[in-house]
């Protein structure tokens, strides 16, 4: 019981870091949207106007996904959206590496400008990896309930 | 799938509203801050206190240009901007066009000249020297 | 029908298998330009690699600044060759990025958008490049900071003014770091000068404005 009691305190603890983590990177963005639309600008995949948009509109999607893992409301829903996002951003990056862009944004945009390419697409990788596991835990507990 | 779109949707709010908060601040025409560009109509209502900065290759400032206008491009930067700086005063507004609303020449000169001669009331004109044309017809 | 069907089947087929396509070795090249030089070059490289030729409708840069040319006008199947981009430096500073657009009449990719990006070395960082004072303001001296880049390290720095109305004093403030003080003889007129200023052991000259302006100062 006890074990069962530390496995389930140690996923609590991912949901924590993992939302945590997105709430920090939709601050930051959120604090200079003008900043993030040059940097999405940067990726020369979309015009100037849904650059725009994707500033304003992405870092709060980022916060209430975050809030949703902390707070266990609308779960599912964050974790799919989040994991989303971070496929959609590591694609991006591979794709503006092989085409010679020189990007300084990543998931943290500026405050992340000093990072290297390895180091943007190791963050990426870890933080896929954790929602992956938070994902598959959730649906399978879902339909372990279900069959019960 | 409902609960993403639930949160796809509250999202939403804030969202616009920091866009109408920033509405000043960005132009989702151009990645010029809106603050800093102007229309040539703007632009001529400043009359007698408006110093026009003609950022296009020399050749084309002498086939025709803005009246008035100094030429000021990065070819030659070293050479012209003492030149433009002997023109300016603290109380005018500089003017910077260029060939057109894609060209970076106008965008690149207005930023030297906030960030390295330190210039107050630099615009860019919006659509350039095109829209200049058009409204002398 | 059935002849109409082997007709429509095998016009897809050969349209699949004859095609045209532009193979580029790389769209982004990143130059060096060293100091002193007044262009940059950069060659993209393609390769046709499909079954039918290829010919380039247009290929267009985004500045007056940045010339590009194709050394053909149609690539046979299987031949190489390159777009040569030169971008003219003139005093341009920092990281420059200048694009190319090249349209063929391949069916696939049909524009393509080359890169060129050149890193313009900065020896000296001057801020600002320009001090003023407004007519009757106080006759207090105003700085300049050099920094030297890590690239180039500079001992000592030469300061002249264009014009006696203009005294400067350069003061070393730390490792390739200065300061200029630049001081009128008098504010009650409007007088301009240029300042060369020149790193010890290089021919290289870099430039500030200063002048006292027409209008009065402002509080």
């Amino acid at each position: 019981m006890a074990e069962i009691a530390k496995v389930k305190f140690a996923w609590r603890i991912m949901d924590l870091v993992v939302g945590g983590v997105f709430i920090y990177a939709g601050v930051v963005k959120a604090f200079q949207p003008v900043r993030f639309a040059s940097d999405i600008d940067n990726y020369k995949i979309l015009p100037w106007t849904i650059s725009v948009g994707l500033a304003f509109y992405l870092p709060w999607l980022e916060i209430l996904c975050g809030l949703a893992l902390i707070l266990r409301r609308l779960y599912l829903g964050g974790l799919s959206i989040l994991t989303a996002l971070v496929l959609i951003f590591s694609g991006v990056t591979i794709a503006a590496k092989v085409r010679g862009l020189d990007i300084t944004c990543g998931c943290f945009g500026h405050a992340s400008q000093n990072w290297s390419f390895s180091g943007h697409l190791a963050l990426d990788l870890v933080i896929l990896a954790a929602l992956l596991a938070l994902y598959f835990k959730v649906t399978s507990e879902n339909r372990l309930q279900n069959a019960v | 799938m409902r609960q993403a779109l639930v949160l796809a949707a509250l999202a939403l709010l804030p969202g616009i509203g920091q866009a109408i908060y920033f509405r000043d601040k960005v132009s989702w025409q151009s990645p010029i801050p809106a603050s800093e560009m102007v229309t040539v109509a703007q632009a001529r209502a400043w009359d007698g206190n408006v110093i026009w900065v003609d950022a296009r290759p020399d050749v084309e400032f002498e086939r025709d240009h803005v009246p008035d206008a100094v030429p000021l491009n990065e070819d030659r930067w070293n050479e012209l901007l003492p030149q433009f700086l002997a023109t300016w005063s603290p109380e005018k507004r500089v003017v910077v066009y260029c060939s057109s609303q894609s060209c970076n020449a106008s965008r690149e000169v207005a930023r030297r000249l906030r960030g390295e001669a330190q210039l107050k009331d630099v615009f860019v004109l919006q659509g350039g020297w095109e829209e200049w044309l058009k409204s002398r017809k | 029908m059935r002849t109409r069907i082997f007709t429509f089947t095998l016009s897809i087929f050969l349209c699949a298998i004859a095609r045209a396509e532009l193979k580029w070795e790389q769209t982004a090249v990143e130059l060096h330009p060293t100091a002193g030089d007044k262009e940059a070059v950069g060659h993209f490289k393609y390769q046709n690699t499909g079954s039918q030729p290829v010919r380039f409708k247009s290929v267009h840069t985004s500045c007056g600044c940045t010339v590009a040319q194709s050394q053909k006008e149609e690539v046979p199947p299987g031949e190489k060759g390159e777009i040569t981009a030169t971008f003219k430096i003139g005093d341009r500073t920092g990281t420059q990025v200048k694009n190319v657009t090249v349209e063929t009449d391949a069916p696939n990719h049909a524009t393509t958008v080359l890169t060129l990006k050149a890193v313009i070395p900065q020896e000296l960082e001057i801020n600002p490049t320009f001090v003023f004072w407004g007519q009757g303001e106080a006759l207090k001296s105003k700085s300049i900071v050099v920094r030297a880049s890590k690239d180039f390290p500079v001992k000592q720095l030469k300061v002249t003014s264009s014009s006696p109305d203009f005294q400067t004093k350069v003061e070393q403030t730390g490792n390739g770091q200065f300061k200029i003080d630049v001081q009128p003889r008098e504010t009650t007129r409007a007088i301009a000068a240029k300042l060369v200023i020149q790193p010890e052991d290089s021919p290289k000259v870099f430039y500030a404005t200063v002048s006292v302006t027409n209008a009065p100062a402002t509080q």
